[in-house]
């Protein structure tokens, strides 16, 4: 299985990654691999399994609605690279 | 020329007042609080977190659903709905995608006589597609030539319930969000002010020739953060693809953001709309299992819905539309009248007539809550029997109604304790008639040439001697009497 350089260029606007041309054959190649690998589940006959998405417990864990302490300003900003007015500085996302 | 019908569907997103987000403890409402302070390792994606299911988010849901007559899935899952952007810091949202907590669903919805071209009213049914349950993305706001992001509302929980395209016209729509808002305060599970965000809308919107049964290309309308912007907004969509399509141009499936300010849409930029968001089962997350017997715990006590109850009052207490509506545009206001009209025991249209007036006015005016209020249905009842027994006149009723609310006493104790009752001594009256006749010799005159409609005055000026506690027939009567 092979992905074109078109869908590696997709893949990388998603995750927005700028790639140089040679990284884009690089990955393409890698991710192609990749896939490969797993699709060897592909020879796996799954007709006699039900489809599932999940081998555990049935039930989700609940939380009870209690308001508990989290985090200080200070400490969510502590990482930040930049903060302003209590609040995470980030550049302009489009433009 | 052809006649052009509009095709709505509407997409809500719902804050759900819980005291905690969806998936961690921290403070859900953040609506007077300071940047990031409500925020935890969880809700801002930290690595090495799990997100823990609130079971509030999950019955509030599941009220919203039987609200609507939607099903309720015996399982649900959680998926992860990826995009990049900084609101969202953990790179995903988790949402619900192929199966949501619940589908279907319909409200059947009045459309009042105002809003209908026709001047008679009319019902226009709903169809609900689906309700899934997710979190809300935090705020960024631009700063000059920077944003700045903050994370309170990371992880509060939202219901996002989608519409078919069963509306028709932007009055439609704008009633669709009104009744929704209603029915949200109703069953409590949202304060629904659009204004502050806990009621979002998104509109899509296509046209077509009256009558046809296609679907036309259709474009969405986002940002609009109020009922009447939705209105205004729809409007003009409809206006502007009905004149393009009159000039012969196609409609293009373009995402539009209001701007309130300006009151125009504009077209987004493709770049923010297009959308490849990867949905995948969120492995953090176990399926969501409501079994019959929660289901049935949660629905315990659920209540007669508001447009139901609009349509009994007119039913059972043959009361006009108008006041049917007036007295269940609230929950304690709709119980409140139905629990004076039972000790009331007398016309229920009295009941709803002193409660429109007098009552309502009181509790709009100083903020009071129908449930909480001093004067009780009970109180409220007494006072019209008195009123009815003649004990006091409409004018100390009306008096009355302040300062049982004011001292909490019954209405009975207070006319004992103030001497309110009416006076109907026929002496008494009599004697104060005679001083006002006397007192007023121009007026006298004046109603003996002819002008009788100084009667109403005449009286008046007995009550007002008498404090208000003359019986005003009565007084009518004598004065008749003395100026023939």
């Amino acid at each position: 299985m092979t992905l074109t350089l078109k869908e590696v260029e997709h893949i990388a606007l998603l995750a927005r990654l700028e790639l140089t041309p040679e990284e884009k054959e690089r990955y393409q190649q890698q991710l192609s691999a990749i896939l490969d690998h797993v699709a060897q589940l592909q020879a796996l006959d799954t007709s006699s399994i039900q489809t599932t998405s999940s081998v555990l417990p049935p039930q989700a864990r609940l939380r009870e609605d209690e308001v508990r302490e989290g985090l200080t300003t200070s400490q969510a900003l502590q990482n930040a690279p930049a903060a302003e007015k209590d609040q995470f500085r980030v550049p302009p996302v489009f433009d | 020329m052809t006649a052009y019908e509009a095709v709505i569907g509407l997409e809500t997103h719902i804050q759900l007042n819980t005291l905690t987000k969806i998936f961690c403890a921290c403070k859900a409402d953040s609506w007077e609080d300071a940047p990031n302070s409500n925020i935890c390792p969880v809700c801002t994606g930290l690595p090495g977190v799990l997100p823990v299911l609130n079971e509030r988010v999950v019955e509030k849901a599941v009220l919203l659903a039987e609200a609507m007559h939607a099903e309720v899935q015996p399982v649900s899952y959680f998926d992860r709905k990826n995009y990049f952007y900084p609101d969202l810091p953990k790179g995903y949202q988790i949402s619900q995608f192929d199966m949501p907590i619940a589908l279907g669903g319909s409200l059947e919805l009045p459309i009042p006589a105002a809003a209908d071209p026709q001047g008679k009213g009319y019902v226009r049914t709903v169809r609900i597609h689906k309700l899934h349950i997710e979190e809300d993305a935090g705020k960024t706001k631009n700063d000059g030539r920077e944003r700045q992001v903050d994370f309170n509302r990371c992880g509060v929980p939202l219901v996002e319930m989608v519409t078919e395209p069963d509306l028709r016209t932007a009055d439609e729509a704008a009633q669709y969000l009104i009744r929704l808002r209603q029915l949200l305060r109703w069953i409590g599970i949202s304060e629904a002010d659009m204004e502050k965000g806990n009621l979002r809308c998104d509109a899509n919107v296509s046209i077509r020739p009256a009558g046809a049964t296609y679907l036309n290309e259709k474009t969405e309308i986002k940002n609009v953060n109020s009922i009447d912007s939705v209105r205004e907004a729809i409007r003009k969509e409809i206006e502007r693809q009905t004149h393009e399509v009159e000039e012969g141009h196609a409609i293009k499936a373009w995402t539009l953001e209001w701007d309130q300010d300006a009151g125009v849409l504009r077209k987004m930029r493709s770049k923010e709309t297009e959308a490849d968001y990867r949905y995948f089962r969120e492995p953090d997350l176990l399926p969501l299992h409501i079994s019959a017997e929660w289901k049935a715990a949660i629905l315990a006590g659920f209540p007669e819905r508001p447009l139901e109850r609009r349509a009994r009052f007119m039913r059972e207490y043959s009361l006009p539309e108008y006041d049917a509506d007036i007295l269940t545009l609230e929950r304690a206001l709709s119980e409140y009248f139905e629990a004076a009209v039972k000790a009331y025991g007398g016309d229920p249209k009295k009941v709803s007539n002193w409660l429109m007036n007098d009552v309502l006015r009181m509790v709009n005016e100083q903020g009071l809550n129908p449930a909480e209020m001093r004067l009780t249905p009970q109180h409220l009842a007494e006072l019209l029997k008195l009123v009815d027994a003649g004990t006091i006149n409409i004018t100390t009723g009306k008096a009355l109604l302040q300062l049982v609310q004011d001292s909490g006493k019954a209405p009975a104790q207070l006319v004992e304790e103030q001497g309110l009752a009416q006076v109907r001594d026929d002496a008494a009256i009599r004697a104060v008639c005679q001083k006002i006749i006397a007192d007023s010799p121009n007026e006298v005159a004046a109603y003996r040439g002819g002008k009788e409609t100084l009667m109403g005055w005449f009286v008046g000026q007995v009550m007002r001697e008498m404090k208000g506690k003359a019986d005003a027939k009565l007084a009518k009567d004598v004065l008749a009497g003395l100026l023939k």
